[in-house]
């Protein structure tokens, strides 16, 4: 699965007096099987990057590639992007939104039958990808308006999952979430992830970027700034011109590197890899 | 989703958009009535003079506060089907006065095709006044205005504020309501639902996907606001005072002066059944 971006530019509300420049000029090729994070400022264009990828924005110049099919800024030029949605899953920011079936199975199963799988089968995937996002059998027969933020927000994503794309774009995945199911939420795309799925998220969270992603784009007034590595971002000397923050951990070690403990950055993902390193820091100082 | 202009502010500096908002609506409505008045003096000429002024002085005002011509037109796209329409009905149903010509044994009379010019001309025209007048006033503007010409009423206890409080309200949430129904439209997108092709039950398939989350989210909001007015204390009885204040300037005199100078000539020229086409001539001869 290849998807590149070649020169596209997008601008909003166009000839009016609203007129903003959405991207510009913003060229990438997205790494299969990776897990990108997607970073920027507040109107730095990731959500109408990524709404491009599905074709749900079309490009005012330039032109998007996913695999053998194409988004041109022609509107009448687009016909496979039924397709291309079948392949790229988009879960919104705040996606339980979306939820409108009467019982929670069937609207998982809404869109696997959209994209033409029997009513059979896509009760079949329905029932995994509710399995998935930790969500048992109780569940399957109530109505999703009954349930708690939380667990919409699981059925929102089943929904995605249960049309088994080959990516999966997500935006800001965690956002109103109490902290531990966060971490489920994130354990459950990793496990994506090994299975063969790409990922790319959009977040505000560095913490996330430096425990699961393994690639980042940073994005800053609808152009790409940089991409690179987490460790070697949070590590660049131009960091604080990105008006990012640094994530927790990562903030403590490098303090901690710097007060003369002896501690390997690019080890440090989480609390526990921090914890690992600070042990093996003391222990080598009693050798 | 954002192509829909109409009825949307336009944030310009324009000697319009200056004016009262109880000015301009008072003077919208003068306009409106001039568009409806007959100018019967046995031709047809007389009206499309009258309705030729009336749409200089649109076309005017439309200049002065920004607004572009093909914006209008755009708006026009959806009312062409109901002209041809009104056209077909007219052709066999008006049968009176001269006819144009003969089709196939059917006469087309000049007063069908007449009628539904004057129908085009009067909603082409009322939709630019409206355009004029939403463009250069903001909603929250036009609603004091409303609240204004309504606080007479009060002695009969029709309850002013409320009824103002309530369009706001509701002017406020389009913009936020055409916002949702996009995101919604995108997410169930991304569940594969196309809003544009598709079969018939597909297609109610895919309307219910969207109003349903709408409507969800429609309550939701206006639940979150009658919290938020409640907890800041709000009470629709309580007298009130105001942020902004309308304040009546000189400008604003000399366009009432304006518009009912005009107002008074349309309705002298109706109903002294003045003929600019036969002054033309007896002038001349």
């Amino acid at each position: 699965m290849s998807i590149s971006l070649d020169h596209v530019f997008h601008i909003y509300a166009k000839k009016t007096p609203f007129e903003q420049l959405g991207l510009n000029d913003v060229c990438l090729d997205l790494k299969n099987y990776s897990f990108t994070a997607l970073v920027g400022h507040t109107g730095s264009g990731k959500s109408t990057l990524v709404q491009h990828i599905t074709g749900l924005l079309l490009p005012d110049k330039g032109k998007v590639n996913v695999d053998e099919y194409q988004i041109t800024p022609n509107k009448k030029q687009n016909k496979d992007i039924k397709k291309i949605r079948e392949k790229i899953g988009l879960v919104f920011q705040f996606p339980e939104y979306q939820l409108f079936e009467d019982t929670v199975l069937k609207d998982v199963a809404f869109g696997p039958k959209n994209f033409g799988i029997s009513e059979e089968e896509a009760l079949k995937r329905a029932k995994e990808a509710l399995k998935q996002v930790g969500l048992n059998e109780t569940y399957f027969e109530r109505s999703p308006f009954e349930l708690s933020g939380g667990e919409k927000r699981r059925v929102a994503i089943a929904g995605i999952i249960a049309i088994k794309p080959q990516v999966l774009i997500l935006d800001e995945p965690t956002a109103g979430l109490d902290p531990q199911g966060s971490v489920s939420m994130m354990k459950l795309f990793e496990g994506l992830n090994k299975q063969g799925t790409t990922i790319i998220m959009v977040t505000h969270d560095m913490d996330l970027v430096l425990e699961y992603a393994d690639h980042v784009i940073v994005m800053k007034d609808g152009c790409i700034a940089k991409e690179c590595s987490p460790i070697e971002l949070f590590s660049s000397s131009d960091y604080e011109e990105l008006s990012l923050d640094y994530p927790h951990v990562f903030e403590f070690a490098k303090m901690l590197q710097t007060k003369g403990f002896n501690i390997d950055l690019e080890k440090v993902k989480n609390i526990d890899s921090l914890a690992d390193q600070i042990k093996k820091g003391r222990d080598k100082k009693y050798e | 989703m954002n192509n829909i202009s109409i009825g949307r502010y336009v944030p310009y500096n324009s000697k319009i958009h200056k004016l009262d908002p109880r000015l301009k609506l008072f003077a919208m409505i003068l306009f409106m009535v001039e568009i409806f008045i007959r100018f019967d003096v046995g031709n047809a000429y007389m009206d499309f003079i009258m309705y030729g002024i009336i749409g200089i002085i649109v076309l005017i005002l439309m200049l002065i506060s920004h607004i572009k011509i093909s914006s209008l037109f755009k708006q026009l796209k959806s009312l062409w089907f109901m002209v041809l329409l009104l056209f077909i009905f007219n052709l066999f149903l008006v049968k009176e006065g001269d006819f144009f010509l003969i089709f196939n044994s059917v006469k087309i009379y000049y007063k069908a095709i007449f009628d539904t010019l004057y129908i085009f001309i009067r909603l082409l025209l009322m939709l630019a006044l409206t355009m004029i007048l939403t463009a250069t006033t903001t909603p929250l503007d036009l609603t004091y205005a409303i609240e204004w010409y309504l606080t007479p009423l009060k002695v009969i206890k029709v309850p002013a504020h409320e009824i103002a409080m309530t369009i706001s309200i509701a002017l406020r949430f389009i913009p936020t309501l055409l916002d949702e129904t996009d995101r919604i439209m995108k997410a169930q997108a991304s569940r594969g639902v196309d809003f544009e092709n598709g079969k018939f039950k597909e297609k109610i398939r895919a309307i219910v996907s969207l109003i349903v989350p709408l409507l969800v989210s429609a309550f939701q909001r206006s639940e979150d606001l009658a919290n938020a007015m409640e907890a800041r204390g709000y009470n629709p009885g309580a007298k009130r005072t105001r942020y902004r204040i309308l304040k009546w300037k000189i400008g604003d005199t000399l366009a009432l002066v304006l518009s009912l100078l005009f107002f008074a000539g349309v309705l002298y020229i109706s109903i002294a059944k003045i003929d600019f086409v036969a002054m033309f001539i007896s002038f001349f001869n």
